[in-house]
């Protein structure tokens, strides 16, 4: 008897095109993508209290106001002295003051009318300078 | 005559087994870091500064507010007033929310100052303003 084997076609998935699907998709998420990194500068806000008379009360000493105008022009206030600065030289004189004085707060004081800016830029060199007891305040 | 029996040449060819798993391995990494943007927001134009850190994106919550005074969260645009209940919900929903400003930077500090005594009120403490960085 003659058993000949049928030769079995080879079942196959063709995987030349396997790529092109790769790279289209591949595509479609590069031009999607958007790397969505949120940064800035964090703060922590004290709780609200109702009764204005429960404050906690500072020292004159620890505390040390910087005061922001409209124009954007930074008085800084401390309990022996007054001087105006610029912005520049902010950093520095907060980062005297902190090393003098860990307790140090910082009371940041923007004029309502003045820009936002302003007030980050003032923020940015406060937390440069180590400040880490802030307070944000407007008059 | 001498016979010039012509050389067979290797083949060259670039192997393209591997190219599919090369290019799914980019896609794999596409895929994951793609964040299909979930708000539109407002036009803003970021403040710079030197010192910012990343804020945890699963924890944040955008408030917009441009140079004109106009607030938006969630792509809703609300009034000052309005600020503390909806962060309030914010807040229930997740109790580490920080509350990120995308603030224009020739905005008004006052509404700023008039937001952050509405999260005071809303008990969201842990606030973020985002900046681009200064370099």
């Amino acid at each position: 008897m003659n058993l000949r084997r049928k030769r079995k076609s080879m079942g196959g998935i063709p995987t030349a095109s396997m790529s092109d699907i790769a790279f289209l998709l591949l595509v479609f998420f590069l031009s999607t993508t958007k790397f969505d990194i949120k940064k800035g500068l964090g703060l922590v806000l004290p709780p609200f209290s109702d009764q204005q008379t429960q404050r906690v009360r500072i020292k004159e000493e620890n505390l040390t106001k910087v005061l922001i105008n409209r124009e954007g022009q930074i008085q800084l206030r401390t309990y022996n002295s007054v001087e105006q600065i610029q912005i520049n030289e902010l950093e520095a004189k907060v980062r005297e003051l902190v090393k003098g004085n860990p307790e140090m707060v910082i009371s940041l004081q923007t004029d309502r009318q003045s820009k936002y800016q302003y007030m980050v830029m003032a923020l940015d060199r406060l937390q440069s300078a180590g400040a880490e007891k802030i307070s944000l305040s407007t008059n | 005559m001498v016979k010039i029996t012509k050389k067979t040449k290797p083949e060259m060819l670039i192997p393209t087994a591997s190219m599919s798993d090369i290019a799914f391995l980019l896609l794999l990494f596409f895929m994951v870091s793609t964040v299909f943007v979930r708000e539109r927001g407002l036009r803003v134009t970021l403040p710079q500064a030197k010192k910012i850190e990343k804020i945890p994106r699963n924890h944040s919550a955008t408030i917009y507010v441009t140079n004109s005074g106009m607030i938006s969260i969630d792509d809703l645009e609300i009034s000052i007033p309005d600020v503390q209940w909806v962060m309030q919900r914010k807040y229930m929903e997740d109790f580490n929310v920080i509350a990120c400003f995308r603030t224009d930077k020739d905005a008004n500090y006052g509404i700023m100052s008039d937001i952050l005594n509405q999260l005071r009120k809303a008990n969201t403490l842990r606030v973020s303003f985002e900046a681009k960085l200064k370099r």
